[in-house]
C-alpha cells in the first residue's frame, strides 16, 4: 500500500532495482534453444543408426544358405583312395563333380576361400588332386587345416 | 519454462517422426512370387533361382538323325532356359561323370543332387513313321518326382522348335513368365553382296531377313534388289512391313511371309517410310512427306483412313506404339537443329509432349508391359549408345558404353531383352542384350546386319 501511494519520483532507484530482479527470475531461453536444437540434430542423426540393432525374427528355411562369412570345409577322408569321394561340410560328393559344386558355392561369395581338411593318411598327391578340383571351381585360397592333437 | 517444454516436446515429436521414417525405409526385400495354385514348382535354395541340369535326351532309335536330334534339342533347351536367367543352368560339360538315365522313369537322382541340381530335364526322342516323337520331363531332384512334362510329335526337319516350345511352356508353368524362345528377329542385311555385283545405281542393295531369336535359321524374305530398310513385324508374326526403294522412291511395302504375297498400302502416294504396326495389328504408323514436310501419319493396314498426327516445320520420324496402342513416341528436332529429342503424342494427334532431354536422342522403342520404358539411341561421343528411359520415373539409364556404335534398339515381346545393331565386332551386326545390360549375345555374323525388330 505505501508503495502504491508513494510519489513516483521518490523511489526511482528502488524501481530500477526491482526491474533487474524480475528479469533475472526468468530463464534465459536463447541458449536453451541452442542446446535443444543441437541435441535434436544429434538424435536425428543417431536415430537411423540405432535402427541397425532392430530385432528381427528370421524366417525359417529348411535349406537356407550358410552365412557367407562361414567358409566351407572340404574334407578328404581316408576312404578317398578307394571311392574318390570327399565331403563338402557334411555332404559326401564324388571328386568329379567337386569343381562344379565349388563353382556354385563361390558364385555368391566375395571371398573365394575354402578350408581343406585331409586325413593324416591321405597322400600329398591325393590332396593335390582335390586342390586341383577346388581351383577349377574358382577357389582362390585353400587353407589346409589340422586336427588338434587332443582330439585323437 | 513453457518455452523449454514446448521445444522439448516438439523435439520429441520430430524425433519420433524421424524414427518412424527410418524404420519404414528398409523395405522388405522383394521375394519371388508365391505360387498361386497348388502345383509342383521347382524352387532354389533360399530365394536363389533353381539350378537345372539338361543332359542329352535319350535316343530310343539308333539312326543318326534321331541321335543328333537328341543332342541338339537338349543343347537348344539349355540355351533357351539360360537366356531368360530364371534358372541357374549347370554347364553341360560337367554331366560327363553322371550315367545316363536308363529310361525316362529311372533317373539317378542322387548323382544329380550331388552335382547341386534342384531339377533335371530328362527326355526321350523316338523316330516314328511321320517324324519324331519327343517326351520331356522336369524332375524335382530332391523330391524325386516329376514337376512338369510334355510330349511332342511332328516333323524331324527342325528339332530346335521342340526345344523352343518346351522352354516357353516351362517358363510359363514354373516361373509364370512369357519366354521368347519361339520369337523371331527381322533385320536388314547386305550379305548376298548384290551391291557389289549390281550396277552403280544399285550399290545400296539391302534385303529383309528373318532369323530365330537366337540367330538360327537365318532366311531371306525380300528379293527386291534395291535398298530395303526398317522392317517391322505384324503382331501375328505373319507379315513384315518395311521401307523399300523398289519403285525408285521410298515407299512402304508389306510382305506376307507365309502367303508369299506383297502389299503396297500407300499405293504410291508421296514418299512414305518407317512403318510400324499398332499392337492390335489393324493400323500402321509411318512417316511421310506427302504434305511437303516429314510428318507422322497413321493409316489402317489396308491404306485407308490416313490421319496426320503432327504439324511442325521440323522433321518428325521413327514412330513407335505404346503397348496399349493409344500413344506414339517419335523423334523430332523441333527443339533445335541437330538436337533431336523423343516426343510422345496420342494416337489421335493430341497431347504432344517431350519426354527426353538428352543432347541427341533417336530411334525410340516402347517396351511392352509391365516395364513402361522407352529405349533409344543417344549420341554419347563419336557413336551412339543405348539408353532406357522410364516413362513414369523420368530416369534414364545406359546399357551400352561406347563399345562401337550401338543403334536402333528393339524390345523383345516380354520386355526383358533388347535387340540392337552394334559395330563393336567390326562390321554392323545384330546383338541382343538384357534390359539390365547383361547377357550380351551376337546374333548375326555374315555381312552387315542392321535395324533389327523383334516379333511378338
Amino acid at each position: 500500500m505505501p508503495k502504491v501511494s508513494a510519489p513516483p519520483d521518490a523511489n526511482t532507484g528502488r524501481r530500477r532495482g526491482r526491474r533487474v530482479t524480475t528479469s533475472l527470475a526468468e530463464i534465459n531461453v536463447v541458449p536453451l534453444v541452442d542446446v535443444m536444437l543441437v541435441l535434436l540434430i544429434i538424435f536425428m542423426v543417431a536415430a537411423p543408426m540405432m535402427q541397425k540393432g532392430i530385432e528381427v525374427k528370421l524366417p525359417v528355411s529348411r535349406r537356407a544358405d550358410k552365412l557367407t562369412s562361414v567358409r566351407p570345409y572340404v574334407s578328404v577322408p581316408m576312404s578317398y583312395r578307394t571311392d574318390q569321394r570327399v565331403w563338402i561340410d557334411d555332404e559326401p560328393v564324388r571328386a568329379d563333380v567337386l569343381a562344379e559344386r565349388m563353382r556354385q558355392l563361390m558364385e555368391s561369395r566375395t571371398d573365394k576361400d575354402v578350408f581343406l581338411r585331409g586325413d593324416a593318411g591321405v597322400t600329398l598327391q591325393e590332396l593335390y588332386e582335390v586342390i586341383d578340383h577346388l581351383k577349377a571351381g574358382g577357389v582362390q585360397n585353400v587353407g589346409v587345416t589340422a586336427q588338434p592333437r587332443a582330439g585323437q | 519454462m513453457t518455452n523449454f517444454l514446448r521445444i522439448k516436446l516438439s523435439g520429441a515429436v520430430l524425433l519420433a517422426a524421424s524414427a518412424v521414417l527410418t524404420a519404414q525405409q528398409p523395405a522388405p526385400p522383394a521375394t519371388s512370387q508365391q505360387p498361386t495354385s497348388v502345383e509342383l514348382r521347382l524352387t532354389g535354395e533360399s530365394g536363389t533361382p533353381p539350378r537345372l541340369a539338361v543332359p542329352d535326351l535319350l535316343a530310343l532309335s539308333s539312326d543318326r538323325e534321331t541321335q543328333e536330334a537328341a543332342r541338339a534339342i537338349s543343347q537348344v533347351l539349355w540355351d533357351d532356359l539360360n537366356f531368360e536367367r530364371e534358372f541357374a543352368l549347370i554347364p553341360r560339360d560337367t554331366y560327363k561323370s553322371i550315367p545316363a538315365a536308363a529310361s525316362i522313369e529311372a533317373v539317378p537322382f542322387d548323382r544329380w543332387r550331388e552335382l547341386g541340381a534342384d531339377g533335371v530335364i530328362i527326355g526321350t526322342v523316338q523316330k516314328t513313321d511321320a517324324g519324331i516323337r519327343i517326351e520331356m520331363r522336369l524332375y524335382n531332384v530332391r523330391a524325386r518326382q516329376s514337376a512338369f512334362g510334355r510330349e511332342y510329335t511332328g516333323s524331324a526337319a527342325n528339332p530346335r522348335i521342340y526345344a523352343h516350345t518346351m522352354a516357353d511352356e516351362l517358363h510359363d508353368s514354373q516361373r509364370q513368365m512369357r519366354g521368347v524362345a519361339r520369337t523371331k528377329l527381322t533385320f536388314i542385311s547386305d550379305r548376298n553382296k548384290e551391291a557389289v555385283l549390281a550396277t552403280v545405281e544399285k550399290r545400296d542393295v539391302k534385303e529383309v531377313f528373318i532369323a530365330d531369336y537366337d540367330g538360327a535359321n537365318q532366311r531371306r524374305v525380300t528379293i527386291n534388289r534395291t535398298m530395303n530398310l526398317t522392317p517391322s513385324w505384324s503382331p501375328d508374326g505373319r507379315s513384315i512391313a518395311y521401307t523399300s526403294y523398289r519403285t525408285g522412291v521410298q515407299d512402304i511395302l508389306i510382305s506376307n511371309i507365309f502367303a508369299g504375297t506383297m502389299e503396297s498400302p500407300t499405293k504410291g502416294v508421296g514418299q512414305n517410310w518407317l512403318p510400324v504396326f499398332s499392337p492390335d495389328g489393324t493400323r500402321i504408323a509411318f512417316v511421310s512427306t506427302r504434305d511437303g514436310n516429314s510428318e507422322l501419319y497413321v493409316m489402317n493396314r489396308d491404306g485407308s483412313n490416313i490421319m496426320r498426327l503432327t504439324n511442325n516445320p521440323a522433321i518428325d520420324s521413327t514412330p513407335t506404339w505404346s503397348p496399349t496402342g493409344t500413344q506414339i513416341a517419335f523423334t523430332s528436332d523441333r527443339r533445335g537443329l541437330n538436337q533431336p529429342q523423343i516426343f510422345v503424342v496420342n494416337a489421335d494427334g493430341t497431347g504432344l509432349r517431350q519426354i527426353s532431354f538428352e543432347s541427341y536422342a533417336d530411334r525410340p522403342t516402347w517396351s511392352p508391359a509391365p516395364y513402361n520404358e522407352i529405349a533409344f539411341a543417344a549420341r554419347t561421343g563419336p557413336g551412339f549408345d543405348i539408353k532406357i528411359l522410364g516413362i513414369a520415373s523420368g530416369e534414364t539409364r545406359q546399357i551400352t558404353f561406347g563399345e562401337g556404335s550401338n543403334e536402333s534398339p528393339a524390345w523383345s515381346p516380354n520386355g526383358r531383352h533388347l535387340a540392337f545393331m552394334s559395330t563393336r565386332a567390326g562390321r554392323s551386326q545384330v546383338f541382343t542384350v538384357d534390359r539390365d545390360g547383361r547377357n550380351l549375345r551376337q546374333v548375326t555374323r555374315d555381312g552387315n546386319n542392321t535395324m533389327p525388330h523383334w516379333s511378338q
